[in-house]
């Protein structure tokens, strides 16, 4: 505890940003520089960082899975269309590393692939809206029910920003309040979150909408979360000396419907005909079993800023 | 150029799929059925079955290094089963019996014309006499009132290529899949094919399809 409060350096100071090479020069200088050495004991911003890197592997794994089982229906007839199974695959396996790595300090290499993972996103919703304006009839509900899915490949994007978040969260210096651009990185962080998963509703609206809500079961992706973005809208402009055990349930509870949706999915390709059985084809027609746990991903963020704001209160 | 005799679905066996979920207890049993149909006439008489067979070799030559579609047994087993197509022109008789007369007419005509009944002309003479009832020449006694033109428009050219596609045999040359029940697709779009659907053989491509449709199932 003692060391931790011995390394408290002013806020004014610039984020630590370490690469193995970096790394390798400063070490002589490590004693010299206690900010850089690895701090015995759990650092807040560390622990919420490698929450967020969690955040980022979840939605990677959703998108990496998603993509990979849409692609191969699309027979991957245009190239750009591998494009998100590795970069959601490269920020799964960054997402690991950043979860498994304890040190202060952003990561280069991590850097780079949730700015890959970021802009493969956008990039993605751009071909999806093009392949949507060149069916026939262009931008209307049938072809953004039936062409390719709109809001798909923002949730690789999110995989990014939430990586990006983790690496800006764990580039502060530990003890000083973290900052992320600018801002408080608890309020950012639920911030972004809580429009990160009003994008995610309205996919899931969109599609649950186009499957008329024909179980009751199907309303709670499009209800749950988005009391949950409220809630986390509501973290990130109000008091931060409050407990928010309502906030928190809430996101806990998002996270499990998350998962649950992959169960209802899984219940709603064996409703078709030949069920699991033929799953060659009812896997890839049917709800698509990947995508429930982006609302995990993001529930999982949301908790990650709560911590930050409790562990480090800025009113 | 492409070699037009080449098989266009090459190496693809629709019954490969007999025990995939493409296939269930309903489809097997029908398939069954028809591929088990006896080679022997049970509605016909021995020499309608004869002037039938030629006939159907005639209308679709088959090739000589497969097993033939039974036409004549699968001719024999509808007009036994007798589940016509529900409607008929004013002056055709009903299925069964415009079979009769016209295979009793086209022997009758063979007879007149060249001595021998018709499954015993060779084949550019069968071809000419099948020709000249298309084109409506023949309106000898022997047709009963009922039209030739008609007899070879609306039986022989509608029950004849409608059975030979029923049959696996066809279905594997041409591709087709089967029912699409309990399977059905999962590529929409068009000009997509499912893994379970044949593959195409297109100039250059002969060797993929050839390892594709070896997995088709």
């Amino acid at each position: 505890m003692q060391t931790v409060a011995r390394y408290r350096p002013s806020p004014a100071l610039p984020p630590i940003h370490h690469s193995p090479p970096a790394r390798a020069a400063a070490r002589p200088a490590v004693r010299a520089t206690p900010a850089a050495m690895p701090v015995p004991g759990d650092i807040a911003t560390v622990r919420a960082a490698r929450r967020l890197n969690r955040a980022a592997g979840m939605i990677a794994t959703s998108v990496l899975t998603d993509s990979a089982m849409e692609h191969y229906r699309g027979e991957f007839h245009n190239r750009a269309m591998w494009t998100p199974i590795v970069t959601a695959a490269l920020s799964l396996a960054v997402s690991v590393h950043g979860h498994t790595d304890r040190r202060t300090g952003a990561h280069r290499g991590r850097d780079l692939v949730y700015a890959a993972a970021g802009l493969t996103g956008l990039i993605g919703t751009g071909f999806h809206l093009y392949n949507i304006t060149k069916k026939p009839g262009g931008l209307c509900w049938q072809n953004l029910f039936y062409a390719a899915p709109i809001g798909a490949p923002a949730a690789l994007s999110l995989s990014g920003l939430m990586g990006f978040l983790s690496e800006r969260v764990r580039a502060n210096r530990p003890g000083s309040s973290p900052i992320v651009c600018g801002f408080s990185a608890g309020r950012a962080v639920a911030a972004l979150t809580s429009a990160s998963l009003l994008g995610t509703v309205s996919e899931a609206g969109l599609l649950h909408f186009r499957g008329a809500y024909h179980n009751p079961f199907m309303v709670l992706p499009v209800s749950l979360p988005l009391v949950a973005a409220a809630l986390l809208a509501n973290a990130a402009t109000g008091k931060s000396r409050v407990r928010r055990r309502l906030t928190r349930w809430w996101l806990r509870a998002t996270a499990l419907m998350g998962f649950g949706g992959v169960a209802f999915h899984a219940y709603g390709v064996s409703r078709s005909m030949g069920g699991w059985r033929n799953w060659r084809q009812n896997a890839f027609n049917g709800p698509p079993l990947p995508a429930p746990p982006s609302f995990s991903g993001l529930a999982l963020a949301g908790l990650a800023a709560l911590g930050l704001l409790e562990d480090h209160p800025d009113d | 150029m492409t070699d037009p005799s080449a098989p266009r679905y090459p190496g693809y066996d629709v019954l490969a799929k007999r025990h995939t979920p493409s296939w269930n207890a309903i489809t097997r049993k029908v398939i069954d059925h028809r591929l088990a149909v006896p080679r022997e006439p049970r509605f016909f008489t021995p020499s309608e079955w004869t002037t039938a067979d030629a006939v159907c070799q005639r209308i679709i030559p088959q090739p000589a290094d497969r097993p033939p579609v039974p036409l004549a047994a699968l001719l024999d087993a509808k007009l036994l089963a007798n589940v016509g197509d529900g409607f008929r022109e004013g002056d055709m008789p009903y299925m069964r019996e415009a079979w009769r007369q016209g295979l009793a007419a086209i022997d009758a005509e063979s007879a007149a014309q060249q001595g021998r009944v018709f499954a015993a002309l060779d084949t550019a003479e069968q071809d000419a006499l099948l020709g000249m009832m298309q084109r409506g020449e023949l309106s000898g006694p022997y047709w009963n009132g009922m039209g030739a033109q008609n007899f070879f428009a609306q039986r022989i050219l509608t029950d004849i290529p409608g059975l030979y596609y029923s049959h696996p045999t066809a279905w594997s040359e041409m591709g087709f899949g089967g029912p699409a029940s309990p399977r059905g697709y999962m590529r929409m779009a068009l000009g997509r094919r499912d893994p379970w659907e044949a593959a195409e053989a297109k100039p250059g491509s002969e060797a993929r399809a050839l390892r594709d449709n070896r997995h088709v199932v």
